[in-house]
């Protein structure tokens, strides 16, 4: 055994022991870390940085106003402009969407992570849905110049944002974690989920008011559209975010509100199930 | 009362999957119905094991005999397929270079990340960060993003983030290798410290001397199974027999199934070679044996001016010795058409590596070649360990003031 001396290293190195702290307390410490590193890694490298964030959505709102309202002459609920409309179930959706393509690609693009390191993954798809959560509150910023423009009313069902927010998170981190874990086994679902997802944003009324789905709902192929439009469990909370963003209600459809929060919680326990089933193979197969 | 062992593994055994051709696209899935055939192989076959606080146990073996999926499986990365892991304290692996460093980081965000990852609290890393700088001695590089490190500079960051986490048990993977001298000799004198401070470590290391240096217990580990585990001096001492005995067996083969040595110009050719050592014919030295190499030659008609050339390189390209035969000796002098020409070493000063000869035959007139044989056989020679480092002996000596007679002083 070697009796060497000990080199001169710095006096209180390793010394000091770190306060034992609960599972619960290292995971939030471990998770904030996470986040902070998925936020910034989205804005590392390009010259607009934040600004991303707000110019995205922006943009696409104008596309779709000037297609919606300009050329097809669209009116939306509550004669709400269709700027302010899109605007905000866009800025909804992006959210969601983000969530759940970062989410899927948590496991896998975390691979060095994952296989030489031990620690709650889960944590990566979690940190994935609340860095696109982290953008949401960012871009929320755009809904100011349009409350100033368009004179919406800034009325108390408002309180309920943060609630109608709990919803797609929920629902994302469930999805998420379901397609994180099948993302390790075939790789091709990170492909898949992209398509998904826009066939998903048209099902909802986002860029489009909910009433025209009914007006068209007839002959099979309206039927059909009809039936997964309702089923949608984002169609409920855009109708919400409507009600409670653009025209100052509180939301009108309770019943699909209670419904799409039901299906979010399921989704999140079949979610969790996957995920710790196929957990185990993890470190192997990325 | 014994104390409670800091790491215990009870016959743990882990399967991996080969997969002949692995499908990982669903198209592939659905058409082939299943992921591909594939082959179950035990990566670590029965390990049972219990590391007491405050010591360290070293993991050698040949690549592939389950080292490091024993480290995985201990750190809970990769879940056994039987049998049970258990580690008190926390712990901190550095598994490989730069492992939970993110490129685009630099590297003071990363040492921020590896400790949360390590589930310590911001506060502590704000402690200790310093430390770890200081430590890896990258203060000029802290602020760049780590993808812009070379691999030694990654280990250094990896190494001082691990041993400054404060972990009650510390993995190392063969990781310092990459380190300068410098810098690995301070790594095990922290390692060292870490001891004293009753961590527990288990290192797994092809490097011998710091195996030896550092750990208490040995466990020796080929085709997944344990084959000794006991205390060092025994287990590495069995180990070196051994891998002598394969390497032994190894060289002979090469030796024996020697290929059909090409002829050379003129007619002129090497048609064997071999190395005598004290016991006859061997490919095994030791420091200080008699070597001798014999080359046995073929030409068409007696040979007039030739010149033979022998040159020993070690593995790494060193060249430790190039001597041709003498041509004012060789210019007339007339050799039959076939013989053996040998070069003798009375006692072989080489230290301990792996050697190759190149051999040639020369025309002294037109200094073009007969024949040249490059880097064609391996001999290995090993060498009681006393610290020369280097590649051979140079007939030196010590020499130290008479020694004083020992007095008083007042």
């Amino acid at each position: 055994m070697a009796t060497k001396e000990i080199l001169a290293v710095p006096a209180t190195a390793g010394t000091a022991r770190v306060p034992q702290s609960g599972a619960f307390a290292r995971n939030r410490e471990l998770l904030a870390e996470l986040v902070r590193r998925d936020v910034q890694a989205r804005y590392r490298g390009s010259a607009l940085g934040v600004l991303w964030t707000l110019l995205n959505p922006l943009l696409f709102m104008l596309v779709y106003t000037v297609v919606f309202s300009v050329l097809l002459q669209t009116r939306y609920p509550g004669g709400v402009p269709a700027a302010a409309y899109i605007l905000t179930g866009l800025l909804v959706w992006n959210f969601y969407s983000q969530a759940v393509s970062f989410a899927t690609s948590s496991i896998l693009s975390n691979s060095g992570l994952v296989r030489k390191v031990a620690f709650p993954w889960v944590l990566l798809t979690i940190s994935s849905v609340t860095a696109a959560l982290v953008n949401y509150l960012i871009s929320l910023v755009l809904l100011i110049p349009i409350y100033i423009v368009f004179h919406l009313p800034v009325a108390l069902p408002l309180v309920l944002l943060p609630g109608l927010v709990l919803i797609p998170f929920v629902l994302a981190l469930g999805v998420g974690l379901l397609l994180a874990a099948g993302n390790v086994f075939f790789r091709d679902i990170e492909h898949l989920v992209q398509v998904g997802l826009l066939i998903w944003l048209y099902l909802s009324p986002i860029v489009y008011p909910p009433n025209l789905v009914a007006e068209h709902d007839h002959g099979l192929g309206g039927h059909i559209f009809s039936l997964f439009f309702r089923f949608n469990p984002m169609t409920w909370v855009i109708r919400a975010m409507e009600n409670v963003v653009t025209q100052g209600l509180w939301p009108v459809h309770w019943h699909g509100l209670l419904y799409s929060a039901f299906f979010a919680a399921a989704m999140l326990g079949l979610g969790v199930v996957v995920f710790q089933r196929a957990r185990r193979r993890f470190a192997e197969e990325v | 009362m014994a104390p409670r062992a800091a790491v215990e593994v009870r016959t743990l055994r882990k399967r991996f999957r080969i997969y002949h051709q692995r499908n990982q696209t669903l198209k592939q899935t659905l058409v082939k119905r299943g992921r591909g055939a594939y082959e179950e192989f035990w990566a670590v076959r029965d390990i049972s094991l219990s590391v007491e606080p405050g010591t360290t146990l070293g993991i050698i073996g040949a690549n592939g005999s389950g080292k490091s999926t024993l480290l995985k499986c201990i750190a809970g990365i990769l879940p056994p397929d039987q049998g049970s892991v258990r580690v008190r304290g926390r712990l901190s692996a550095l598994l490989e270079i730069g492992s939970g460093f993110h490129p685009e980081y630099s590297g003071r965000e990363n040492i921020f990340l590896n400790g949360a990852l390590l589930g310590l609290p911001r506060r502590y890393i704000q402690q200790v960060y310093d430390d770890i700088v200081a430590f890896s001695e990258l203060e000029r590089f802290i602020d760049n993003p780590v993808k812009t490190y070379s691999s030694g500079q990654y280990m250094r960051l990896g190494f001082s983030v691990a041993v400054h986490l404060d972990p009650d048990v510390l993995l190392i993977d063969e990781v310092l290798a990459v380190g300068d001298q410098a810098f690995q000799q301070r790594c095990l004198d922290r390692i060292d410290q870490l001891k004293a401070q009753g961590r527990t470590i288990i290192f797994v290391s092809h490097g011998l001397g710091a195996v030896r240096d550092l750990c208490d217990t040995v466990l020796w580990m080929d085709g997944g199974a344990a084959l000794a585990l006991g205390p060092t001096e025994r287990v590495v001492g069995e180990y070196v027999a051994f891998v002598n005995a394969h390497e032994a067996a190894r060289l002979d083969q090469e030796m024996n199934s020697r290929p059909v040595l090409p002829g050379g110009r003129a007619g002129v050719g090497i048609t064997d070679i071999t190395f005598l050592g004290p016991g006859g014919r061997t490919a095994l030295f030791d420091t200080g044996d008699p070597f001798e190499l014999r080359i046995a030659y073929t030409a068409p008609g007696p040979l007039v001016g030739a010149r033979f050339y022998v040159s020993i390189v070690r593995e790494d390209g060193v060249v430790a010795l190039t001597v041709p035969t003498d041509d004012e000796a060789m210019k007339d002098r007339v050799l039959p058409p076939s013989g053996v020409v040998a070069l003798r070493i009375p006692a072989l000063p080489l230290l301990e590596g792996l050697f190759r000869v190149t051999v040639g035959i020369a025309e002294i007139e037109t200094n073009e070649w007969y024949t040249l044989l490059d880097r064609i056989y391996p001999f290995r020679v090993h060498s009681a360990d006393r610290g020369e480092r280097g590649v051979a002996l140079l007939g030196q000596r010590w020499t130290l003031p008479a020694p004083e007679r020992r007095t008083l002083t007042a």
